[in-house]
């Protein structure tokens, strides 16, 4: 090992406290991208399975692009393609069981038992397979068997759209079901019945004669079909694998944020690491270390540190991993219907970004204090330190970064969605670069207010705050990115919060709301039919009643979900939130042709605006719909939607079920006796819950209190830097200070005095880092609500008030805490060794 | 044969009304095996003379020549190899290396030098039985006493095999038993080792190991002193005559 390596190994395992800190800014980093990125290769595996269960085992797969159910003729078209040796047809839709049942969510697959077993291999475990004619009889996996606790001849109750019907388990299939949602095979025509798609299918599945060129049959099926079908298998632009993809990019951008905090961190740690061996470097320089050699001292040390750091932050964000997903799994059972065991899984991308960040920022940090330790003469460093100097202005950066920041402002009112993000950050690198500048006038008015409390004190802090502008800048440049992070999540926390329950209450505030078995509409649920929706309304109180039901569209080649109101009961139940130039009476305007509302995702990601004609792909083929309003309700805000009427719908889509039902009271009704009428009613529909308003909204405020910590995870996460920058300046600043502090105590200064000096000099550092933190957190969080709002959930912007107060109150304590160990330092220092302190 | 010969060395520091001379046409020749001893006040330049005869400043004049080289005229690398090479270092505060050993730090410039570990490690542990550490070669320097740790330092300095070892008050942060010892250590390293030693000292009695005192006043050499058989005496009255008593 060559004297650098062996040097910076040294002093590394020399210093294990400081090796520790610093360590702990790059894990912080890397458990962050590192951890977080871990659960989406198995949640978009997951995912996909879910998606693709169908496409498994065949050789060629036929399906509406819009998800939709269409005429069973289309099998017998697939069956006469060339190099076809046969077609089956088939029905599929999920079905929310009972929350009763071991499983939360089952794939009900109507099939044609003769074509379907020469398409696919139905292994049996026991029992029989269904034959054609059979009704009642159903065919499940023998995983699910076990878990439902059934065998051959057992009674299986499935919520269909006329309530719970029972089933018999004819046979056992020894192949495993998919993940998320079991196979339960019916026949085709009982699973029309079920699901309410009489004489309707939604996906032909064909096995292809010996010999047969795949891609010659898949373009003849594409010729023979049009546009109208999709060939060769389900479309895997979901929405669900485009959420992952949007989170995997989110944590990314956090963990990218908390390595630039560590990268400031470092960057003083090197800087009191230069002061520290100061007279070694001047020593090693004297007897005949080059320049070289004393850069390649930290060099080794940036990337020992990177390493180990990296390394750690990769366990710990396996770590973080194993924890995200044991929260997350139960969320997933809970909401989506996904029953699956998650595993940790790193993509190539994740490992490299993780080491490449962890290292690459950590030997970055480490350069310009190792170019000044190499710089530095052999007189200048083995000269006594008599004072800290005043750090160079560096003028230039400053006036750039003021420049940055009058920029920032002006995109950030710019109204276009990619200037605002780059004027919030270009906002935290104005104030990055006007720090230096800004640290002496800021600290010297802060100052005041600590001089009432210690007048001695409040000048020696401030002055020692403000010597080192560099240093100070540093510190509050670190507490600045990891607050501003703090201010602009709880902004947008905020926001999401405040504008969900504006949305709930609009959309969702009548008095009952029968909703899926689970909150998210997509994925096709089994629903209900009229006489379930007549039964509630003919319940004895009942006001007026308005149902949802739920179709596929694609736009272009993007998915949308097709939501089918009344025109007339919609607005007598429930309301939309309206962007501007759409009023309440638009609704009715669902009734005049085909028309739509569309809401905030789809008119962002389309381009839509009102008056605008557009092409849905229907199951049906091309249908052009005007828009006629911009609106979004609670459960669809998060996915691209249309709304048009349910006259459109079952025209267009085949669709005739009701997937939510929404209903008040007549004034007066007592609602206790009219919600005990609908539990009966509805406890034959196990794929609804009833909930009266007061319970849903308790209930979706326990769902967001249980989403969101993840957020507050993510703030403490970046909080806690504010308190490694602090602990480590104030540790510098104690160190470099040594004689001074010496001198002071033999001049009369108490122990206290002294202790209250560095006290207040982490007050001063933490109010400006807190002031700049503030300042940039609101430009962040703008511009994040700003950028939901334009591509994914329409919401209100609020001000981040509680955002400023846990900043405040962060910073404030955290520098009280990280003050405690450098001022008991200081304050028990030995007067004479101070003052012969080198 | 002289090892350094300076002259006419001038270093002026800072300009205008705040212009200082440190040193002004200092001539000097040091011979090998010779021990000569720097005194003076403080302020008076002898610690500008020794970091300008050991390349760690540049003089504003005049010339330091080590092996008929002016190393003034030489580039920060060639100043850097002949520090490493040709010249040891004894400072006032040690200065070792906290996280390494006795062997380590004493074998430092050997290793700076790409001298093979092995080697470099067997001279550094020969060097410090010579100074009398045979038995604290793998202490860290906060296992040792000051008088210990100054001799690590004087190991270090002589492992290279220099011809010139220049010591800025190496016992001026010593009690009087250590510096003593030092002080033996530095002329035991000249007269048996061959070495050349120059020393910053305001102790006179350390300064009476020395074969000669050079005395200087406002950056200038007012006297050079050759010491006799009594030289603590000798130095006594050389400092009279100087006026530093």
């Amino acid at each position: 090992m060559n004297v650098s390596a062996t040097l910076a190994w040294r002093y590394l395992i020399g210093r294990p406290g400081r090796t520790a800190l610093t360590t702990l800014a790059i894990t912080l980093g890397v458990a962050l991208i590192f951890g977080l990125n871990g659960m989406m290769p198995g949640l978009a595996d997951v995912f996909t399975k879910t998606l693709f269960s169908a496409a498994g085992q065949v050789d060629l797969t036929v399906s509406s692009p819009s998800a939709g159910n269409f005429e069973t003729s289309i099998a017998d078209k697939v069956a006469g393609l060339p190099g076809v040796s046969v077609a089956t047809p088939s029905l599929r839709r999920s079905a929310g069981m009972p929350n009763s049942s071991a499983v939360s969510v089952i794939t009900i697959v109507g099939i044609d038992p003769r074509s379907a077993q020469k398409v696919r291999s139905f292994n049996l475990a026991a029992g029989r397979m269904l034959s054609d004619g059979d009704a009642g009889q159903v065919v499940i996996g023998s995983d699910t068997a076990t878990t439902l606790g059934l065998h051959v001849g057992s009674s299986l109750k499935i919520p269909t759209v006329a309530g719970t019907e029972s089933f018999t388990v004819a046979g056992l299939l020894a192949n495993g079901s998919s993940p998320s949602a079991p196979e339960v095979y019916v026949t085709l025509p009982d699973a029309q019945r079920m699901i309410g798609a009489g004489g309707l299918i939604n996906t032909v599945e064909a096995r292809l004669a010996s010999g047969a060129d795949r891609s010659v049959v898949e373009a003849a099926a594409r010729r023979r079909l049009g546009s109208d079908y999709t060939v060769g298998g389900l479309s895997n632009e979901s929405t669900l694998l485009a959420s992952v993809q949007t989170a995997n990019y989110m944590f990314t951008f956090f963990g990218v944020f908390a390595l630039i905090m560590g990268g400031f961190i470092i960057l003083n740690t090197f800087r009191t690491l230069v002061a520290e061996r100061r007279h070694d470097i001047g020593m090693l320089r004297a007897i005949g270390a080059d320049r070289g050699t004393i850069l390649g001292i930290f060099l080794t040390q940036s990337v020992i540190q990177g390493v180990l750091g990296t390394v750690v932050g990769i366990a710990a964000g396996y770590l973080l991993t194993l924890v995200a997903l044991s929260w997350y799994q139960p969320m997933l059972k809970n909401i989506m219907h996904i029953n699956a065991t998650i595993s940790p899984s790193y993509s190539a991308g994740t490992w490299v970004a993780a080491i490449a960040l962890g290292v690459g920022v950590t030997v970055l940090s480490a350069v310009i204090p190792a170019r000044q330790a190499a710089r530095m003469t052999p007189l200048e460093a083995l000269r006594p330190q008599a004072a800290e100097v005043e750090e160079r202005q560096r003028s230039r950066w400053v006036i750039v970064g003021w420049v940055t920041l009058t920029a920032s402002i002006l995109m950030l009112f710019s109204k276009q969605i990619s200037l605002v993000m780059l004027g919030a950050a270009a906002t935290l690198m104005g104030l990055v670069l006007v720090a230096p500048a800004l640290i002496q006038p800021l600290s010297y008015a802060l100052s005041f207010v600590l001089r009432p409390f210690a007048p001695a004190t409040a000048d020696l802090s401030s002055s020692n705050v403000t010597r080192q502008p560099g240093r100070a800048a540093a510190t509050a440049s670190a507490i600045l990115v990891s607050l501003a992070v703090v201010v602009a999540v709880l902004g947008v926390v905020t926001s999401l919060y405040a504008g969900f329950f504006d949305y709930i209450n609009k959309s969702l505030g009548s008095d009952f709301v029968f909703i899926p078995n689970g909150l998210i509409l997509g994925g096709a649920n089994v629903g209900a039919d009229e006489s379930f929706v007549q039964r509630i309304a003919d319940t004895p109180g009942m006001g007026a009643v308005a149902t949802l039901r739920l179709g596929q569209a694609e736009i272009g080649k993007s998915q949308v979900q097709v939501v089918g109101i009344d025109p007339v009961d919609y607005p007598k139940v429930a309301s939309f939130t309206y962007s501007k130039g759409t009023k309440t009476s638009d609704i009715a305007k669902l009734g005049q042709g085909r028309t739509m509302l569309v809401n905030g995702i789809t008119s962002g990601q389309q381009g839509l605006a009102v008056g605008k004609k557009v092409a849905l792909q229907t199951p049906n083929g091309l249908k052009d719909y005007t828009v006629v309003g911009v609106a979004t309700d609670y459960l669809n805000a998060k996915l691209s939607t249309v709304y048009i009427s349910q006259e459109n719908l079952q025209k267009d889509f085949n669709v005739t079920s009701n997937v939510l039902v929404l209903a008040n009271a007549k004034p007066g009704a007592p609602k206790p006796a009219v919600k005990a009428a609908l539990g009966r009613l509805v406890a034959n529909y196990p794929q609804f819950v009833l909930y009266d308003s007061a319970t849903f909204k308790a209930t979706q405020t326990a769902l967001f209190s249980q989403t969101f910590v993840v957020f507050d995870f993510l703030i403490g996460m970046f909080a806690l830097p504010t308190l490694l920058a602090l602990l480590n300046t104030l540790a510098i600043s104690v160190l470099a200070r040594t004689r001074e502090i010496g001198m002071l105590r033999a001049v009369g200064t108490t122990r206290g005095q002294v202790r209250g000096m560095v006290v207040a000099e982490a007050l001063l550092l933490a109010a400006v880092g807190v002031a700049f933190g503030i300042a940039g957190g609101i430009a962040l969080g703008y511009a994040l609500v700003y950028a939901l709002n334009s591509s994914m959930y329409v919401m209100p912007y609020y001000f981040p008030w509680g955002g400023i107060v846990v900043a405040v109150v962060a910073g404030f304590s955290f520098a009280l805490l990280a003050s405690i160990l450098p001022a008991r330092t200081a304050a028990k220092l030995d007067i004479v060794t101070a003052l012969h302190y080198e | 044969m002289p090892i350094v010969e300076v002259r006419g060395l001038t270093k002026i520091y800072g300009s205008g009304d705040t212009i200082v001379t440190a040193l002004d046409h200092v001539d000097l020749t040091v011979e090998q095996g010779e021990f000569v001893a720097v005194m003076g006040p403080s302020g008076c330049g002898k610690s500008t003379l020794l970091n300008l005869v050991g390349g760690l400043d540049k003089p504003t004049s005049g010339q330091v020549l080590i092996a008929d080289t002016d190393i003034a005229t030489m580039t920060d690398r060639s100043v850097t190899e002949l520090r490493r090479r040709r010249l040891g270092f004894v400072f006032q505060f040690f200065n070792l290396i906290p996280v390494l050993t006795t062997a380590e730090n004493a074998a430092l410039p050997l290793t700076l030098d790409g001298v093979k570990p092995a080697e470099a490690n067997d001279r550094a542990r020969d060097w410090l039985r010579k100074v009398g550490l045979g038995d604290k070669l793998e202490s860290r320097p906060d296992q040792l006493s000051g008088g210990q740790q100054q001799r690590v330092a004087v190991a270090r300095a002589l492992v290279t095999d220099p011809a010139l070892v220049l010591a800025d008050e190496p016992t001026g942060n010593l009690d009087s038993k250590s510096a003593d010892e030092i002080a033996n250590l530095l002329k035991q390293a000249a007269e048996e080792w061959g070495r050349a030693i120059v020393m910053v000292t305001h102790d006179v009695t350390i300064a009476s190991h020395a074969h000669r005192i050079v005395f200087m006043r406002d950056g200038a050499v007012v006297d050079d002193v050759a010491l006799g058989a009594d030289p603590a005496a000798d130095a006594r009255h050389a400092m009279e005559r100087a006026g530093l008593l």
